[in-house]
């Protein structure tokens, strides 16, 4: 009999060789480097992951073999770690391609494919990553630094690549020895640690790449628990457990399925009946339906990301030209963006519209970061007369009309309608104009709306969540903004070497954007996932992704 | 009849190149493109800029549809952008899914259809024709959405007598391939019984009021006879136009039983093509749709020279 052990406290050959090291590394990675997430994270990897209630089941004994099904809301797009977009696709990738760096539960970068965490050269631009030793890729070829290496490669220089700025400046990538990969940076770019545990840290078989080339996704190669066995598409696709991976005795099941169900009820469906053991994304009208019935459970974490309502403050023709300010009133005056955030009660919103299941946010910055500070979680409470007479200050005439796109999603609309019928009492006329997503994307990068209410999925750095839209020119910064103070803020904190300091930067940052408002920030989404009791060790952590990889069924 | 079936093949392929015309334009007339749709939230300006490039999306549309052409003349009809597969591929594999739902609800709305119409014809006035006409009522105004979901709710979560969704392909288990389409094949069907239904009774009706009928019953057939042989088979005709005329209405049934079962098919493919904008694969769709449409249209016209010899003796259509 095993136990499905939490993700993070896994006896594996990783832990047990770098136990002795870690105080120094982390020494090192605090004083001299610039990968400032890392520093907090040691700690905690070497007590283990959280499991709990809100993050993942608790672990019990399981059995070995079976086979899981996981609906997914959508079907993930390519399956190359340098190509993939979707969110959908990182839960596939979670149980197939191990990454340099990992999360846990609280948010904290801990090694994966990687034997310990960064070192970076005093001046922040020399950043050397130890490669585990003894590990092979699901063909059965060895992981080595020049694999690494392609990897990182391949991720900057391939022309569709969509992980270029997740890497930043970086120069050039050397393998340095058979265990030792060393990036040279042409600016400090703490983030980099970040966006190593995410795809751009995920390593693929040269073996693959060089047979597969631009076409690896159809037949992916990695290290992981899980290896690629076929794609039905449309439909599903399935992985087997792969006796190559380094850990593999600690991998309890048999064969992973992820199947694709866009409906949320014919998800929970599914659950109920016991076609599907996990489902993704449950839908808030679901969650009571699916916590009384006896073999299920929903696990729910805090999410990275954050849903609020942006507006055209400097859009004038589309996302990547120069701002300019508009003549509109809730552009060129910033008392009309505060009034509209003093109209909103959130906890009304959150306990109405989603039933109290998810969070408010008041920021970019989750309060599971832990570059997170009360100054950074800082809110404009609720006060309708405050609104009102902010409005009368800017001397705009009352009701004061906008309209405010929004995708034509029920749960998008549902949302709206309450805002719509709350920011009255704050002297705002709200226009809903209901949109289909991907013209909704498009109508908001070329600065055809007046308010845009839409969000981000998060992402574990804060830089992730604040540069590409509230910088000068940032690439998703739809609103238009510019502010000088704000882009040396965000600049200043991408570049500092030290975490207390990138914090109090963070927490300046918010006061900053909340007196400018170009964001209102509503609601943080919780990731409510439905599991099957027969189920142990499923986990899902702030980045929203479902690890399942060590999951097993109950004895 | 040679004369008349090249005719017919002319017309088809006029209307092929057309509709692929109208829908190449129609997608690009759509605001954002499959670059956009594809990075979603992560919408990076050099990667997008890259994809579209790949795509040649850049190209002025006509360039882009000559492109097309070209390429489908050579039997390419390129990549998905989102998931990279080739369309070809993925035409391949939706096809049968879409082919054996909706061979499946035929042969439940016909079956359903044709002997509760039958039924009501004879029954005339009679609780069996109420019943029958009730039916018919509930399966023309019930949305098949609502029917699915009530299906799933009550025969698959709180009886599991079927599966909830999914699909499993006939040649790895054609059991388990079965037990998933019931109820999507019932669903699709039902819509289409009830069109069959108050066709077949009213042909049976009209058919039962002839003289042949009557002379038929004089010389002292048996009642089964009559109304199996010569009134069933010459109301059929009115049927089976009917049931070609309706498979439009199915395969676009198809496109929402598909999305509630989950069903990997063409209907599902389209949907999904057209909020992703992916334009390779709406492509192929509408390309495979229109052929299918062409084809079936021309089937029915054939059926009916089977069906009544005079037509196979002027060549023409009555």
């Amino acid at each position: 009999m095993r136990s499905a052990p939490p993700r993070t406290d896994r006896p594996t050959p990783r832990s047990r060789s770098r136990a002795g090291h870690r105080p120094a590394l982390t020494a090192l990675a605090c004083t001299t480097g610039l990968l400032l997430a890392a520093c907090s994270s040691v700690g905690s990897s070497s007590s283990g992951g959280q499991t709990g209630s809100d993050v993942g089941q608790t672990a019990q004994s399981v059995k070995p073999g079976g086979a899981v099904t996981v609906a997914l809301s959508a079907e993930p797009d390519r399956l190359d770690p340098t190509l993939a977009r979707s969110l959908y696709s990182r839960y596939v990738f979670n149980a197939m391609c191990e990454k340099l760096y990992d999360l846990n539960a609280k948010v904290q970068i801990v090694p994966q494919l990687a034997s310990a965490l960064p070192t970076a050269s005093e001046d922040g631009r020399t950043v050397t990553i130890p490669v585990r030793s003894g590990v092979k890729f699901a063909d059965g070829t060895p992981l080595d630094a020049a694999a690494v290496k392609t990897s990182l490669e391949r991720h900057l220089t391939l022309k569709e690549s969509a992980r270029v700025s997740d890497l930043g400046p970086i120069d050039s990538v050397e393998a340095t020895s058979p265990t030792r990969v060393t990036i040279r940076l042409k600016a400090p770019f703490a983030p980099l640690v970040a966006a190593l545990s995410d795809r751009a840290g995920m390593i693929m078989s040269p073996k693959q790449l060089k047979a597969k080339g631009d076409d690896f996704g159809s037949d992916p190669v990695c290290v992981g628990p899980f290896k690629f066995a076929k794609r039905v598409p449309q439909n599903s696709i399935g992985l087997v457990k792969d006796p190559n991976y380094y850990d593999a005795k600690n991998v309890h099941l048999d064969k992973l399925t992820y199947r694709i169900i866009t409906d949320a009820s014919i998800r929970a469906a599914n659950l109920k009946s016991g076609d599907a053991e996990v489902a993704d994304t449950v839908s808030t009208e679901d969650v009571d339906q699916l916590k009384s019935d006896s073999n299920l459970s929903v696990l729910e974490s805090a999410s990275l990301g954050y849903q609020g309502v942006t507006f055209n403050v400097g859009n004038a023709n589309g996302v990547g030209t120069a701002p300019k300010v508009g003549n509109a009133p809730y552009a060129k005056d910033k008392r009309v963006r505060q009034a509209f955030e003093y109209a909103i009660d959130r906890n009304v919103l959150v306990k109405t519209v989603f039933n109290g299941l998810f969070d408010t946010a008041c920021s970019a910055i989750s309060p599971a970061s832990t570059f997170s500070s009360p100054q950074a979680q800082n809110c404009r409470q609720h006060d309708p007369a405050k609104a009102k007479q902010l409005l009368q200050q800017a001397g705009v005439t009352m009701p004061y009309r906008f309209s405010m796109l929004t995708s034509n999603t029920p749960d998008s609309l549902q949302f709206a309608q309450a805002l719509q019928s709350m920011v009255k009492d704050g002297g705002f006329d709200m226009k809903i104009e209901p949109v289909e997503f991907t013209s909704l994307l498009d109508l908001q990068d070329q600065g055809k709306f007046q308010a845009v209410q839409i969000g981000w999925s998060g992402r574990p750095d804060p830089d992730g969540n604040l540069s590409t839209f509230v910088e000068t020119g940032g690439s998703q910064n739809v609103a238009g903004f510019s502010s000088d103070k704000v882009d040396t803020l965000l600049r200043q904190a991408r570049q500092s070497q030290n975490p207390a300091q990138r914090r109090t930067f963070y927490g300046q940052l918010q006061t900053a954007l909340q007196d400018e408002a170009p964001l209102v920030y509503i609601y943080r989404q919780r990731n409510l996932t439905g599991v099957s009791k027969k189920l142990s060790g499923v986990q899902v952590f702030p980045d929203g992704i479902i690890r399942v990889a060590r999951a097993g069924f109950t004895q | 009849m040679g004369r008349y079936l090249r005719r017919r093949l002319g017309h088809s392929a006029v209307t092929l190149v057309l509709a692929t015309m109208v829908v190449f334009a129609g997608v690009r007339a759509l605001p954002g493109d499959p670059a956009l749709a594809l990075a979603g939230e992560e919408r990076d300006p050099a990667s997008l800029e890259a994809v579209r490039e790949q795509y040649g999306l850049n190209d002025p549309v006509w360039l882009q549809y000559l492109h097309y052409l070209k390429n489908f003349l050579t039997g390419d009809l390129g990549r998905s952008v989102r998931t990279n597969i080739p369309v070809t591929e993925l035409l391949v594999s939706a096809l049968p899914v879409t082919l054996e739902l909706s061979f499946l609800a035929l042969l439940v709305a016909s079956l359903v259809g044709v002997l509760t119409g039958i039924l009501a014809a004879v029954r005339r006035g009679k609780p069996a024709e109420w019943l029958a006409n009730g039916f018919a009522l509930i399966g023309l105004s019930v949305p098949n959405f609502w029917l699915g979901l009530m299906a799933i709710l009550y025969l698959a979560v709180a009886v599991p007598l079927f599966p909830a969704s999914g699909y499993v392909p006939f040649r790895e288990d054609p059991a388990a391939n079965l037990h998933h389409m019931v109820l999507p094949a019932v669903i699709l069907g039902f819509g289409l019984a009830a069109v069959i239904m108050r066709q077949t009774r009213s042909s049976m009706l009209e058919s039962m009021s002839t003289d042949y009928i009557r002379t038929a019953r004089a010389k002292g057939l048996a009642e089964r006879s009559v109304i199996g042989v010569h009134a069933l088979r010459n109301s059929l005709i009115v049927v089976v136009t009917i049931v070609g005329l309706q498979l439009g209405a199915l395969i676009s049934g198809a496109v929402v039983t598909e999305q509630i079962f989950g069903l990997p098919g063409f209907g599902k493919l389209t949907v999904d093509s057209v909020f992703q904008r992916d334009y390779p694969v709406i492509q192929g769709v509408v390309l495979v749709t229109a052929t299918a449409y062409i084809v079936i249209n021309l089937l029915v016209d054939l059926l009916y020279s089977v069906i009544d010899p005079r037509i196979r003796v002027t060549g023409e259509v009555a």
